[in-house]
C-alpha cells in the first residue's frame, strides 16, 4: 500500500512545522483542532517547550462546531485570547476535521484583522502533510508581512530554515552562526531560532542568503524576488564540505546565482542517508568529501526534489524504503526506521527529531564543522 | 478575468442559465470555463452536444487516483468552452460539499487558470449555499460576482432570500458580491411584481429577464443552448445582453 506505515513512525504534521517556525517570534499560533491536541504540537515535537514561553492556542474544536460551522465561536474565542495575551500577530492553522468542513482560514484571517487590528495569517495545514511544508508556509507568510526595506550590506546572511524539528537543539544552529562569524560574515538574522523579531525584519540587509533546511527555501525565493539576494542551500557539516558550502557562499555573493553544493555528488547505492533533503544531503556530501564513502539520499519528503543529486531518491512509502535499504551496505536513519532495515545492512543511528520526536535527542550529535572520520561511526 | 458563481433553488435553471450564458460569451469571443459543481454532473451536457465530461468525483472512483492533468477531467464544448463537472459522492454516502473543495483544490494543483488562461470562469453550484463546501465557489480567488437565478414562485424567492442572506454573512471575508438576479419566468401570476418587490427590497438589481420558451427545451433535447442553436431569437438576445453586460462592468 502506497504512503502507508504499518511498522515505522511517520514524520511531525503541517501544522507542528508552523508552531515550530513561529515559536519565538511573538505571535500567537492557532490551531483548529479539537482540544487534547496541543501536547503533540507543543510538547512531543518541541523541545523548547520547557525553556521558552510561546503562545500556541488550541480552539477545542467540537463535533457540534464542526456540525453547525461555528466560526463565529472560533473568532470570539481568538479575539478574547488576543486582547488578554497581546501577540505581535496571529497565524491561524488547520488539523484534518477543518479540512473535512472546508474552513476558509484566509477568510478568517481577513475578519480577525478587522475586530482584533493585528496582522493576522491563514495558513493552508490539514495536519495530514509534512512539517516542511507547514513550516515554509508559516515563514513565508511572516516575511511578507514583516520584513521591512533596509539597505543591503556586503558578506552579510541570514540562516534560514532552522527549526528544531531538524536541527534539535543539540548546539547545531549556534555553530553555524559562529561558522558564518568566523568566516567574515555577519549574520543578520537565523530564522526563526535565536533571533529577535526585529532581527529578521531587517532580513533584506543580507547579501546572501543560506537555507538550511528545505522549509527555507520559498522564504529564500521570495527573500530573492524581493530584495535580490541570491541563496546557497547547505548545512557546514564535515570540515572539507564546510569549506565548499563558504566557497559556494562566496561565489553565490559574487555572481547572484544560487548554490546547492551538496547535490554534486555522484553516490552509489551502497551508502544511504535517511532524511529531509538539504540536511540529509549536505551529511551525505560530508561522509563523501571527510571519509571517502559514496552516498546516496534516500528523501522521504522533499520540497523541492531539485536541490537533490541525481542519485539520490525520493521515498515516500514504507515498503520502498525498506527496498532501498536492502540494496544498501550501510544506512544511516532514524532509530524508528530499523526495523525496516534488511539484516546483513549495518544500521547507524542518526536521530531526526521530525522523525523520532523526544525519543532519541540526545543522540542527535552536532556535526557542523567537525571533521568527519568513519570511525565515529564503527565503520 | 470574469468569474461567476450562480446560485438558485434547485430545478429553477441554473444550469441552462449558466450554459447559455457561457456560450454567449463563447459567441462574444471570450475563453470561458464552466465549472458544474452540482452532484447531478448535467451542468455543462448542452455544450457539450449531449456528451457528458468525466467528472472529477467519477474519475477518482474509476482509477483510485488524483487526475494528472487537465484534459483527465475536462472537454471542449461550443465555443471551445471547456467544461468540467465536479461530480458527487456515491448517492447516499460520503460529503458532497468535501467533493467541491477536493475539485477546487485539484485544479488549483493542476494549475487550470494559469494553463488555460480563461476570460470568463462560471460555477453552476447545486441549490442553495448549504455547508462550507457549496460555499467554495464564492471565497476569495474564486468567484467575484454571484447570480442570483429565481422566478416568482414563493420557494424560489425563498432561496435567493437565503442565498442573498448567506452572502450578505460573508461580508467581512472579501468573498463574492451578489451582482443581481436572473428572472426565468415560469409563468406566475404577477411574477414580475413580485420578483421586482423581492430585489427592492434587498436592493438587488434584475440583471436579466428570461422569458418562459419552448425553444430552449427544444434546443436542449437535442443538446446544445438556445445561444448556439438560434443566437438570434430573443431568448438568446437576453442571455447575449447578460454577457455583454458582465464585459461592460469589467471595463
Amino acid at each position: 500500500m502506497k504512503q502507508t506505515a504499518r511498522i515505522i513512525s511517520i514524520y511531525a504534521s503541517d501544522t507542528a512545522g508552523v508552531c515550530s517556525m513561529l515559536y519565538e517570534l511573538g505571535g500567537m499560533t492557532i490551531v483548529h483542532d479539537a482540544s487534547g491536541c496541543n501536547s503533540t504540537y507543543s510538547t512531543h515535537d518541541e523541545p523548547r517547550w520547557y525553556q521558552h514561553d510561546s503562545m500556541i492556542y488550541i480552539s477545542a474544536l467540537t463535533e457540534t462546531d464542526a456540525i453547525l460551522g461555528n466560526d463565529a465561536r472560533l473568532v470570539d474565542d481568538i479575539v478574547r485570547a488576543a486582547e488578554e495575551m497581546k501577540p505581535r500577530f496571529l497565524a491561524l492553522c488547520g488539523s484534518p476535521m477543518p479540512m473535512m468542513i472546508g474552513t476558509d482560514f484566509d477568510a478568517l484571517a481577513t475578519e480577525l484583522e478587522q475586530k482584533t487590528g493585528l496582522p493576522v495569517f491563514g495558513l493552508h495545514t490539514n495536519g495530514m502533510n509534512s512539517y516542511l511544508n507547514g513550516a515554509s508556509q508559516a515563514l513565508c507568510a511572516y516575511l511578507k508581512r514583516f520584513c521591512i526595506e533596509v539597505p543591503k550590506e556586503k558578506k552579510s546572511v541570514n540562516i534560514i530554515g532552522a527549526t528544531p524539528l531538524d536541527f534539535s537543539l543539540n548546539g547545531s544552529v549556534g555553530s553555524i552562526r559562529s561558522w558564518l562569524k568566523d568566516n567574515g560574515y555577519q549574520v543578520v538574522s537565523c530564522m526563526a531560532m535565536g533571533s529577535s523579531p526585529e532581527e529578521i525584519s531587517r532580513a533584506g540587509k543580507a547579501s546572501v542568503n543560506l537555507v538550511i533546511s528545505s522549509c527555507g527555501l520559498a522564504a529564500a525565493e521570495y527573500l530573492k524576488k524581493r530584495f535580490g539576494a541570491p541563496w546557497v542551500s547547505g548545512v557546514p557539516y564535515g570540515k572539507s564540505f564546510s569549506a565548499q558550502l563558504l566557497n559556494a557562499l562566496e561565489l553565490a555573493e559574487k555572481t547572484g546565482i544560487c548554490q546547492s553544493p551538496h547535490a554534486a555528488r555522484t553516490g552509489t547505492k551502497k551508502v544511504a542517508v535517511v532524511g529531509e533533503s538539504v540536511t540529509a544531503s549536505s551529511f551525505a556530501a560530508a561522509l563523501e568529501t571527510d571519509c571517502g564513502l559514496s552516498v546516496r539520499v534516500l528523501c522521504p519528503q522533499a520540497l523541492q526534489p531539485s536541490i537533490l543529486a541525481d542519485c539520490d531518491s525520493l521515498i515516500d512509502c514504507e515498503d520502498s524504503m525498506a527496498a532501498a535499504f536492502a540494496e544498501a551496505d550501510v544506512v544511516f536513519a532514524d532509530p524508528l526506521f530499523e526495523p525496516v532495515c534488511p539484516r546483513g545492512t549495518i544500521f547507524i543511528r542518526h536521530p531526526h527529531e521530525a522523525f523520532s520526536g523526544r525519543c532519541f535527542s540526545g543522540e542527535i550529535r552536532n556535526f557542523v564543522c567537525r571533521e568527519l572520520k568513519r570511525e565515529m561511526f564503527s565503520l | 478575468m470574469i468569474k461567476i458563481a450562480i446560485y438558485g433553488k434547485g430545478g429553477i435553471g441554473k444550469s441552462t442559465v449558466t450554459s447559455n450564458l457561457a456560450a454567449a460569451f463563447a459567441r462574444l469571443g471570450k475563453k470561458v470555463i464552466q465549472i458544474g459543481c452540482d452532484p447531478k454532473a448535467d451542468s455543462t451536457i448542452n455544450l457539450l452536444n449531449g456528451d457528458p465530461v468525466m467528472p472529477v468525483m467519477n474519475y477518482l472512483r474509476e482509477y483510485d487516483k488524483e487526475p494528472e492533468q487537465i484534459s483527465d477531467i475536462a472537454k471542449e464544448g461550443f465555443g471551445g468552452i471547456l467544461c468540467i463537472e465536479t461530480g458527487g459522492p456515491t448517492p447516499g454516502l460520503g460529503c458532497a460539499g468535501r467533493g467541491i473543495i477536493t475539485t477546487f483544490s485539484l485544479l488549483e494543483d493542476l494549475k487550470l487558470f494559469e494553463t488555460y488562461q480563461p476570460d470568463v470562469v462560471l460555477y453552476d453550484v447545486l441549490g442553495d449555499v448549504v455547508c462550507g463546501g457549496f460555499a467554495a465557489p464564492i471565497r476569495e480567488n474564486y468567484a467575484d460576482h454571484v447570480l442570483i437565478v429565481t422566478s416568482g414562485e414563493k420557494m424560489a424567492l425563498y432561496a435567493a432570500n437565503n442565498i442573498n442572506s448567506a452572502v450578505q454573512n460573508f461580508a467581512d471575508r472579501a468573498y463574492a458580491k451578489v451582482f443581481g438576479l436572473v428572472m426565468n419566468r415560469r409563468s406566475v401570476e404577477k411574477e414580475e411584481e413580485k420578483v421586482r418587490a423581492f430585489a427592492e427590497a434587498n436592493g438587488l438589481e434584475i440583471v436579466a429577464d428570461i422569458p418562459r420558451s419552448n425553444d430552449i427545451i427544444h434546443w436542449e433535447d437535442q443538446g446544445k443552448t438556445i445561444v448556439e442553436g438560434a443566437p438570434e431569437l430573443p431568448v438568446s438576445q437576453q442571455f447575449l445582453a447578460l454577457a455583454q453586460k458582465f464585459l461592460q462592468e469589467e471595463k
